[in-house]
């Protein structure tokens, strides 16, 4: 065995730069930190070949003097960390990105590294660079205020690493989600990103109140669907504040990776996110579709541990369940508000599958009209007018007065004013309008003030029907089977009072349990509405969860997916012909009822298209 | 192999057999019948290696020996030929069956006999005989309570076992945690000493099937892991539950003192009424008794509520209890005479029904809380 000694500063760097800077994206990671760190305004970021070649981030920050320059390279020298009146440095008051005074030292260990610096009182830059762990000497240089900082062949000086680089566009995606997430929570900075020649993001500085900024950076980065399709999230607790957009349940995507929490305007990726918002949208998505959100919390950071993980991206909550139920419930407030609000880009997708169809249509004029015969040939067998709906429907509609007859005359006038019909006027105000027939007896199709709404009859009479089960549950509770036979399950560790605990909330959904001895439970009784399950691993799953998310989900998504597959057979096919007073009546249940515009699955359950839309259709815009 | 035998009988045993054989089998052979021809019978034999039936009928008998081919498609073959057929079947030098019959022919795919895997029963030390009706009943009265929740695996079955404490009975026992039933049959001779044994579901349908055809005496062989039973020309060979059947004695009440005669007929077609009401899978019936009265409701928050009066002999003090329908209307579905007796404690304690005239058997079943 040889003898022990202390590490070199050279190889002490190389190891933690092992941590800091695991692929090209946790260099540009830090660079772009520190830049914003720096108070910049704009921060311009340009990467080759994945940025194994060279990363190069400039800003337009504070900068710094040629002293500052040489130690902010030395290892664990930071100007971040406050220090109190004995000197001692607070690691729980960080309101800054950087703290650890890690990333440049780590960086100049295993790359080439040059930074280019002016602060305020330099009339002249100072240039410093670091090969490999060698420093070289501070110089003066030509530059703006701000600083440049260039990172080429990383690392060259730890060849291993290289070999666990994945492909130049992989790297290169992992460079920009790194810049998205951090423009996300930075606003009103300005950012730009290129790739050798190709610009990858263009992101001014946002301007408006602090809801409108965010939205206008959100819907950049995302799309403006997003800006579309977004819910504002708007909530305090107990000094804790939940600020930003979540997705309508209609707006959902295949992975969870569009969820976005941000902690201090720190981006972070935490379990704690993901469990909070599979619960909020538990009702509305199939377990395999994830909502998008972008959420940012506020919070004292003395109550918040960044400190885990030399990376930063995971935090700690001093209190977990109040961020938890604060997220949770934000979103749920912000999704029952929404009602029956589809996703627009359902109708969108629509319109474009017609205008796909009918490309002349879009040009303006009948001509190009695959349907044109039947357009030339007058009304007899179509009328291409509001009045071809109300035609259809009353043909369905024996309670309503009897059709004008108006089948020739009616052609053309397209404004021709309705039977007298008040309540038909007053209805036609309500958000979903007044049914004005139904198609294929499948959609019920209703005419609103400014459009047409087209309803999914089955997908959203079970939505009804699942909701009001709900209700019915909520007011009446649970009818609970007390076991004949009751089961004692053995957990692990502590589980078993972590289920004890929360016996009570347990019971409410129908499921009692006690301590039963050591790290063991007892199950008397379980929701009838389950029939017979298996106990012990509804149990484990529990304890699990309560665990992980400190709800129990397993349970209530359990009970939920009962309540959807008996609303699923409970409600009305497609292919049921409805009377009008029943598609009306359908309608006004959906205003009434929160989340009805979405089915159990997240598809929508009525699609809306305005006028404007279908005089886009027609070319008449 | 060469065997004609009359299209009727070969249907007979092949039905009989052919349940056993589980639809979807990664193991191929699994599919198939052992067919095996000798001494003037043709005997039939399916495994799911945990079960296996065999069963022996006269054929005319061509040339000894044996083969195996698919027993659903045998079986959907046979049962399409016309009555009355005489079917002939040979096993050819081609690894293949032919299957003749008047103008039709079939070819099907056969593997040898000697890869069919042979289910030995062991010793089996305890043995006797009870009437085939018997064995009905016990399966008949206990099968509905078995459980098919598979992780508590010790409850997918009949708990087969002496009970010594009055006149020794073999008693049969199902319970899946919500309602257990248990029917009682005098000891037969030589099942003294027996081990108790939980004998699996599958096994007992299979069983229930073949005895309810039976009218003759069923001999039973046990042993700690194995059972088989044998009557007519089948022998059903069977593994038993390696588990513990819980103490099921300690969830049957004792001290039960309200009592509630009511005519077990009309018990269960009010409780098939008023359940109309709702279409739950785990719908709730309430039952209220006063003196001499049972009033049975059920409500349903969204179509309304259904409540029917019966006449009952009833004199404890008033008491509300709810319970599942399914689960009344299977146990009344057992009672046999016309008076069926309700013991209860209170609305959160086991409740005991028997027929007030037959000790034979009994239902304990749990209330719901609603
Ligand atoms: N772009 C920049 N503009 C101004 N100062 C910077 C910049 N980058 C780094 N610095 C200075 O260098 C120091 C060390 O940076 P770093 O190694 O990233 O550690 P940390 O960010 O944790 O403090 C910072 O504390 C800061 O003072
Ligand atoms: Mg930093």
């Amino acid at each position: 065995m040889n003898k022990v000694r202390r590490l070199s500063e050279g190889t002490i760097n190389r190891i933690a730069a092992g941590e800091v800077v695991e692929r090209p994206a946790s260099a540009v990671k830090e660079l772009v930190e520190n830049a914003i760190d720096a108070g910049s305004g704009q921060i311009d970021i340009v990467v080759v070949s994945g940025g194994r070649d060279l990363i190069r981030v400039s800003d337009d920050g504070c900068g710094m003097s040629p002293e500052d320059l040489l130690t902010a390279v030395e290892r664990h020298a930071t100007s971040k960390l406050k220090q109190d009146e004995t000197g001692r440095e607070d690691l729980h008051d960080i309101d800054t990105l950087g703290f650890r005074g890690e990333a440049l030292p780590s960086i100049g260990a295993v790359a080439r590294l040059s930074i280019t610096t002016r602060d305020a009182a330099a009339d002249t830059a100072s240039k410093l660079t670091v090969e490999g762990g060698t420093l070289g000497s501070v110089e003066p240089a030509a530059g703006p205020e701000g600083t440049r900082i260039e990172v080429r062949d990383l690392f060259f000086a730890t060849p291993a690493r290289l070999k666990f680089l994945k492909s130049e566009g992989a790297e290169t995606q992992a460079v920009s989600d790194v810049v998205k997430r951090l423009a996300m929570a930075h606003e009103t900075v300005g950012f730009s990103l290129t790739s050798g020649d190709r610009n990858l993001l263009r992101l001014p500085p946002a301007q408006g109140d602090l809801f409108e900024a965010r939205l206008s950076r959100l819907s950049g980065i995302m799309g403006n669907d997003f800006a579309a399709n977004a819910l504002r999230v708007d909530a305090e607790r107990e000094g804790v504040r939940l600020t930003g957009y979540a997705g309508l349940p209609t707006f959902n995507r295949g992975t969870a990776q569009y969820q976005y929490l941000f902690v201090n305007g720190r981006p972070v990726r935490d379990k704690l996110l993901t469990g909070a918002v599979r619960g909020a949208y538990m009702d509305f998505l199939a377990r395999n579709r994830h909502p998008v959100v972008a959420l940012f919390l506020e919070i004292d950071p003395a109550l918040v541990d960044v400190n885990v993980h030399p990376a930063k991206t995971e935090v700690r909550f001093r209190d977990a369940g109040l961020v938890r139920g604060l997220i949770v419930g934000a979103l749920r407030q912000a999704l029952a508000e929404a009602g029956h609000r589809a996703s627009t880009t359902v109708a969108e997708t629509a319109l474009g599958a017609i205008q796909a169809e009918f490309p002349g249509s879009a040009q303006g004029g009948a001509a190009g009209s695959p349907a044109g015969s039947g357009w030339q040939d007058g009304a007899r067998d179509w009328v291409p007018s509001s009045s071809a709906l109300q035609a259809h429907a009353s043909a369905q509609m024996p309670h309503q007065q009897a059709p004008q007859a108006d089948w020739g005359s009616g052609f053309g006038t397209s404004a021709r004013v309705e039977p007298e019909n008040i309540q038909s006027q007053a209805l036609e105000a309500r958000p979903l309008g007044v049914a004005r027939g139904q198609l294929h007896e499948t959609y019920v199709v209703a005419q609103t003030a400014d459009g047409i709404v087209i309803v999914d009859q089955h997908a959203a009479h079970e939505r009804l029907v699942y909701e009001r089960m709900k209700e019915a549950i909520a007011a009446n509770g649970l009818t609970r089977q007390m076991l004949l036979i009751p089961e004692v399950v053995e957990l692990e560790g502590d589980a078993a009072d972590r289920l004890a605990r929360r016996a009570e909330d347990l019971a409410e959904l129908g499921f009692v349990l006690e301590k039963f001895g050591e790290g063991a439970v007892v199950v008397r009784e379980t929701p009838a509405l389950l029939g017979k399950l298996n106990v012990t691993g509804l149990v484990r799953d529990l304890a699990d969860d309560l665990t992980e998310l400190d709800e129990a989900l397993s349970l209530k998504e359990r009970l939920e997916d009962v309540c959807s597959t008996i609303a699923c057979h409970g409600s009305v096919r497609a292919g049921r012909r409805l009377t009008a007073e029943e598609m009306n009546a359908l309608l006004r249940e959906m205003e009434a009822t929160p989340h009805s515009g979405q089915c159990n699955h997240g598809r929508p359950t009525y699609v809306e298209l305005k006028l404007a839309d279908i005089e886009r259709l027609f070319g008449r815009r | 192999m060469k065997i004609t035998i009359e299209r009727g009988a070969l249907l007979k045993s092949l039905n009989h057999v052919q349940s056993v054989v589980e639809r979807r089998n990664t193991i191929p052979i699994l599919s198939n019948v052992l067919m095996r021809a000798g001494q003037g019978q043709l005997s039939l034999t399916a495994t799911d290696l945990d079960i296996e039936v065999v069963e022996a009928t006269t054929a005319d008998i061509g040339q000894e020996g044996g083969t195996t081919a698919s027993a659903h498609t045998l079986y959907d073959i046979v049962r399409k030929l016309p009555d009355g057929a005489q079917v002939e079947i040979t096993d050819g030098e081609d690894g293949k069956l032919t299957l003749q019959a008047g103008r039709s022919r079939f070819a099907l795919q056969a593997l040898p006999q000697e890869d069919f895997p042979a289910m030995s029963a062991g010793d089996l030390p305890h043995r006797f005989e009870m009437p085939a009706e018997a064995l009905g009943r016990l399966i008949d009265k206990t099968r509905f309570a078995i459980s098919t929740e598979e992780t508590r695996y010790y409850l997918n079955g009949i708990y087969l076992h002496m009970v010594e404490d009055g006149a020794p009975m073999l008693r049969a026992v199902a319970t899946d945690g919500h309602r257990l039933a248990q029917a009682d049959f005098p000891l037969p001779d030589g099942a003294a000493g027996m081990p108790g044994v939980i004998v699996p579901r599958k096994t007992v349908l299979e069983l229930q099937k073949l005895v309810e055809e039976e009218e003759g005496i069923v001999r039973i062989g046990v042993s700690d892991t194995k059972i088989r039973f044998e009557f007519g020309g089948v022998v059903l060979t069977s593994k038993l539950i390696d588990g513990t059947f819980p103490d099921y004695t300690r969830v049957i009440p004792e001290g039960n003192d309200k009592d509630m005669e009511v005519d077990g007929k009309k018990f269960a077609e009010a409780v098939d009424r008023v359940s109309t009401i709702s279409t739950e899978r785990s719908r709730a019936v309430k039952l209220n008794m006063e003196e001499g009265r049972l009033i049975l409701t059920v409500t349903n928050p969204d179509s309304g509520s259904a409540t029917e009066e019966l006449g009952v002999a009833y004199s404890s003090d008033a008491l509300e209890i709810g319970f599942n329908a399914r689960y009344l209307l299977d146990i009344a579905g057992q009672l046999d005479g016309d008076k069926a007796v309700f013991s209860l404690a209170d609305s959160g304690s086991p409740t005991v029904i028997r027929d007030v005239d037959d000790e034979s058997a009994l239902y304990v079943l749990m209330p719901m809380r609603v």
